[in-house]
């Protein structure tokens, strides 16, 4: 019979061996979902290395013999791709300027002020988010077809803004709600008017939301393409998700300069998201009332 | 020279009135606390003051100016806010200088603000820090820094203390007394803390229900408690309350129960549709009850007690007695002796006894 210190030992061996097990599970799934998302992205990487005449090949290494950036300097001479990334910028930075301005003055409104429809408006709006967008498409189009603003970029913007407001009111209003009213009603008592505590208190503590509501609307906007293929006709108007699909022939697609310009439009919302991550810090009100 | 007055002041939400026509003056360099249970108006009376809530009914004026529909940064007021509300993206100093630097002040005069707050409330090494690094101390005194900072004409403070540990409390007490005797401007404090009233005060508002109860000086209202609410309210122990009659015997007028006969040693009026003898209440407070003869004392007669518990807080002792089917409360020294479950005598202070109207609760005096 075991003395009682070694059944604690062997105890606790098998505890150990337990947890091992499960950590190693856990970690094997993580990892398998890390190259489930990450082989992709090196996928595209390797075809656009790959010289024109090696494009359908069963070769699995990263970087093919003969590689070269031949197709991004391709994508860039030969197409119009600068200009895509040009029409793409300038939509998607409107849209998520105004996107942001306009969801954070009614995030505050829906968050502070009581007026009759205030719960049905925010219940309205989660509903608008239920709707498929594919439904939409037609009437968005009919609409910015009235207002004469096919092929231009605010048509673009205004369907863009629109149809990300809603999330991005809901993030803010319920960030808002977070932040205690009696800061804004010490800036009033110190002399701030009502926009004035929105602008200079409750603006710089919402940053957090602030970022993931601009990250939203950057990313959504960014990436569309069914929205931008019934609106856009005009070549020079296309974004780089209309523009990289001109590459996609009836006979021949041009998948290395397709790859190269995939993995050129990431470039922009790395950097976005890159920048944005600073801000995306939370804690922000800590200290500021007795918690 | 500043003061703040309210007239006929009603609040309502909906169809429901949380303050029944307040009215109230506060003179200049007044020290007014209001003071109440939880619930009672006390704090929207105080916002509705600073022009965070709007007024229903009613007028409020500070230095006779009608402010009822100005906003706060127009009515020359500052407020200290019972969670602080320090502005947490902004160091010490910026939270200060906001005020000031909202108004345009030129920058050495902020600087020179800033620093003789700092000096007065002792933060000054912290004025670099943001919110988050001071403990709730510290934060309280920031706060009151960037409320006298901009001299305002009048003073609020909506239970300021009342997030802070005891010790604290007590410091900051004396802090606050201090700091309205420099600042010479009418404060409007509200607190639900009696002692706070009590040794803050130059007058106290006792409010309950969105009604003023009592105003006077925290004496008189501890001396002549305007109804049982007030004289329950106020004084720590509370005090003691119990049932009887007044039964006339010869030419003196005594409170009688089961247990007890008390001379009541003040005229009062004689039974009508106002009193009535039969359902009267005898309040006496806890300092007031006597555990042996005191000789230079207006005292009753001896009153047959039995001790239930005895609590020591050091310099004193709170024994709980019971008398007959009434309880008393009575704060003794502490060489006081009794064990529970002893039979004793105790006395009433003559010139301390309240009467109160069962029904309505009125004082009867």
């Amino acid at each position: 019979m075991d003395s009682m210190p070694d059944r604690y030992a062997k105890e606790l061996k098998a505890q150990k061996r337990r947890q091992f097990i499960w950590l190693a599970c856990v970690h094997a799934i993580l990892i398998l979902a890390c190259i489930v998302s990450i082989y992709p992205l090196l996928r595209i990487f390797s075809v656009s290395l790959r010289p024109g005449d090696r494009l359908i090949s069963t070769d699995l290494s990263l970087i093919p013999a003969g590689a070269s950036f031949a197709s991004y300097a391709n994508v860039i001479k030969s197409t119009f791709f600068l200009r895509w990334l040009w029409n793409s910028l300038v939509i998607t930075a409107a849209t998520s300027l105004i996107g942001v301005s306009l969801a954070s003055t009614a995030g505050y409104a829906f968050s502070r002020f009581k007026f009759p429809g205030n719960r049905l408006g925010l219940t309205l709006l989660l509903g608008t988010q239920m709707i498929p967008a594919g439904m939409l498409l037609l009437p968005l189009f009919l609409m910015i077809m009235k207002l004469g603003l096919v092929n231009t970029y605010l048509g673009m913007v205004i369907s863009y803004s629109v149809s990300s407001l809603p999330f991005s009111i809901w993030i803010l209003k319920g960030y808002y709600d977070t932040i205690p009213r009696s800061l804004e009603e010490a800036a009033l008592v110190d002399g701030t008017t009502q926009f004035g505590a929105f602008y200079r208190i409750v603006l710089p503590l919402s940053t957090p939301a602030l970022a993931i509501a601009f990250l939203f609307n950057f990313t959504s906007s960014w990436n569309e393409y069914l929205v931008a293929r019934v609106i856009l006709s005009d070549s020079s108007r296309y974004t780089w998700t209309l523009g990289l699909f001109e590459l996609q022939g009836q006979f021949v697609t041009q998948w290395g300069m397709f790859a190269a310009g995939s993995i050129m439009v990431t470039i922009p919302v790395l950097i976005v998201f890159l920048y944005s991550s600073k801000w995306l810090i939370s804690g922000l009100t800590l200290g500021s009332v007795k918690g | 020279m500043s003061s703040v007055s309210f007239k006929y002041v009603k609040k309502k939400y909906g169809d429901v009135e949380i303050l029944h026509s307040i009215s109230l003056d506060i003179a200049d360099n007044e020290f007014l606390v209001l003071v109440g249970p939880s619930g009672c108006g006390k704090s929207t009376l105080l916002r509705m003051l600073a022009g965070l809530e709007e007024i229903t009914e009613g007028q409020v004026s500070i230095d006779d100016r009608v402010v009822n529909h100005l906003p706060p940064r127009d009515r020359e007021i500052a407020m200290v806010f019972q969670d602080y509300a320090l502005y947490p993206h902004m160091t010490v100093e910026e939270n200060m200088s906001f005020g000031l630097r909202l108004r345009g002040t030129p920058n050495d005069e902020i600087d020179r603000r800033v620093h003789e707050a700092a000096q007065i409330l002792q933060i000054e090494q912290y004025l670099k820090r943001t919110p988050r690094q001071l403990s709730g101390g510290q934060r309280q005194r920031v706060a009151i820094g960037r409320a006298i900072i901009r001299k305002p004409k009048v003073l609020l403070f909506d239970e300021p203390l009342s997030n802070l540990d005891a010790k604290l409390r007590e410091e900051m007490r004396v802090e606050l007394a201090k700091l309205h005797q420099r600042l010479k401007v009418p404060i409007v404090y509200v607190t639900h803390d009696q002692v706070e009233a009590m040794t803050l005060a130059s007058r106290i508002a006792v409010m309950e229900g969105g009604y003023i109860q009592q105003h006077g000086t925290p004496m008189e209202v501890y001396n002549r408690p305007a109804n049982r609410f007030v004289a329950g309210f106020i004084g720590s122990p509370t005090m003691n309350f119990v049932s009887g009659y007044l039964e006339p015997d010869k030419d003196k007028l005594y409170f009688k129960n089961d247990s007890m006969k008390v001379l009541i040693p003040f005229n009062i009026p004689l039974p009508g549709d106002k009193i009535d003898y039969k359902s009267v209440i005898l309040g006496i407070r806890p300092e007031a009850i006597f555990t042996e003869r005191v000789l230079d004392k207006n005292l009753s007669d001896m009153i047959a007690v039995s001790v239930e518990v005895v609590e020591l807080l050091g310099h004193r002792k709170n024994v709980y007695l019971t008398c007959g089917s009434d309880r008393l409360l009575a704060t003794v020294p502490a060489s006081f002796a009794s064990a529970p479950g002893e039979k004793m005598f105790v006395w009433f202070c003559l010139d301390q006894l309240h009467l109160f109207d069962k029904t309505s609760g009125a004082r009867i005096s």
